[in-house]
């Protein structure tokens, strides 16, 4: 009994001093992943159409600047 | 000199008239007639089978044909080309749109809209982004990165916490088969697999994982199609059976059928419906196991410019949708 006691600490403390750094690398990585999509996502949504226009503006035959914004 | 002129005077000799000589009747006996041939099936070579739809589109007949975009209010689309491969394009909308309620009644919320968007098309690479008002984007990306790999990328960002989603797509294209990986938001992951098994019969699977709701399923569809009908089946395992026949009747016409049944909610929808496509006009009509009738006419005016009419009626819940619009550009 008394070694099934001793036992049981032994895992406990085994468990406990991995438990930390571990946990504390997957939060600091989930945290600065969210951190990423978060402005990732800012960038895509204020910068997708700018985008788009200036890969279109630069294609060939080049547009003028004028027919971005006529109705003709 | 005399003998000249008269030459010179003398008319052309007549052309001689067109008549089929007579060694082509000997020919024509010695070929077999072109009819024989329709006739004998052709040589099925196992080894080089088309490659078949991708699995998403496996109904597109029977959605084109059943399920046109219908609207309530006023729609204005205008594309103006600046460039074989860029566009831009601006759309208003204003009328009702539905949204969904947990009671049996529909309601309808009144929004108006104007819509910017920008295309850049090009055979490698294509671009689509589309932002409303109200601040939603729509963006659509696909690129192809070898020859048979493509990368999709479809995306609604909006400015609200929470209610954006992305999706990314890659797709493997086979001599016979096509594959595809799906990744999106909310940790969802799916795939799915297509492969020809003859010339007109091809079968596919598909399986998903949400992550979020631990939900995951698996589906199996078939499709099988000639150059008059295509048949497509499609069983999953949330419990809907979809089954669509489209048959083209002439050139212009094809008439096309649909059922779905879903055994959580034991809700079953068959609808019927067909589709003109004539020279200036194409009109699309269907009727539904709901008692729902709808009708949508595209009729090109001229060159570039379309006017829309769309109605939906519905007698059991007093629902009448009318609307009417117009489409300039390509």
């Amino acid at each position: 009994m008394a070694s099934k006691v001793s036992l049981k600490g032994k895992r406990k403390a085994g468990k406990g001093s991995k438990g930390p750094e571990e946990r504390s690398a997957c939060k600091c990585f989930k945290e600065w992943s969210t951190w990423a999509m978060k402005k990732a996502k800012v960038i895509t949504h204020y910068g997708f159409i700018p985008l788009i226009i200036t890969i279109g503006m630069n294609s060939e035959p080049k547009p003028q600047l004028y027919q971005l914004l006529s109705p003709v | 000199m005399g003998s000249s002129v008269s030459h010179a005077a003398a008319p052309p000799p007549p052309l001689p008239s067109p008549s089929p000589p007579p060694s082509s009747v000997g020919l024509a006996a010695a070929l077999p007639p072109k009819q024989d041939e329709k006739a004998e099936p052709e040589k099925v070579d196992w080894l080089n089978l088309p490659c078949p739809i991708p699995f998403e589109e496996i109904q597109r007949e029977a959605l084109m044909s059943l399920k046109p975009e219908l609207f309530e209010g006023l729609r204005f689309d205008f594309t103006k080309g600046l460039n074989q491969r860029f566009s831009l394009s601006h759309s208003v909308f204003m009328g009702s749109m539905e949204v969904p309620s947990q009671s049996s009644d529909t309601l309808k919320v009144p929004t108006a809209h104007y819509e910017f968007g920008a295309n850049f098309l090009d055979p490698k690479l294509m671009l689509v982004g589309r932002v409303l008002t109200d601040g939603r984007l729509n963006a659509r990306v696909k690129c192809d990165l070898t020859d048979n790999l493509t990368m999709k990328i479809n995306a609604q960002l909006t400015n609200e916490p929470h209610f954006s989603q992305g999706m990314f797509n890659f797709d493997y294209k086979g001599t016979d088969f096509r594959s595809q990986l799906q990744i999106g938001n909310n940790a969802f992951y799916g795939g799915n697999y297509i492969q020809s098994i003859s010339p007109h019969l091809s079968l596919g699977t598909e399986i998903f994982w949400l992550g979020h709701q631990r939900k995951s399923g698996i589906g199996f569809a078939a499709r099988y199609n000639t150059d008059n009908m295509v048949a497509t089946g499609q069983v999953a395992s949330t419990g809907i059976v979809a089954l669509s026949y489209v048959q083209k009747v002439s050139e212009k016409v094809s008439l096309a059928s649909d059922f779905m049944y879903n055994h959580l909610t034991q809700d079953v929808t068959s609808s019927f419906g067909y589709d003109y496509i004539l020279r200036q006009c194409r009109l699309r009509g269907k009727i539904d196991s709901n008692g729902v009738f709808a009708a949508f006419l595209e009729e090109r005016l001229n060159m570039g410019v379309n006017f829309i009419l769309s109605a939906e009626v519905d007698h059991r819940k007093k629902d009448y949708k009318f609307g009417f619009g117009m489409t300039v550009g390509e």
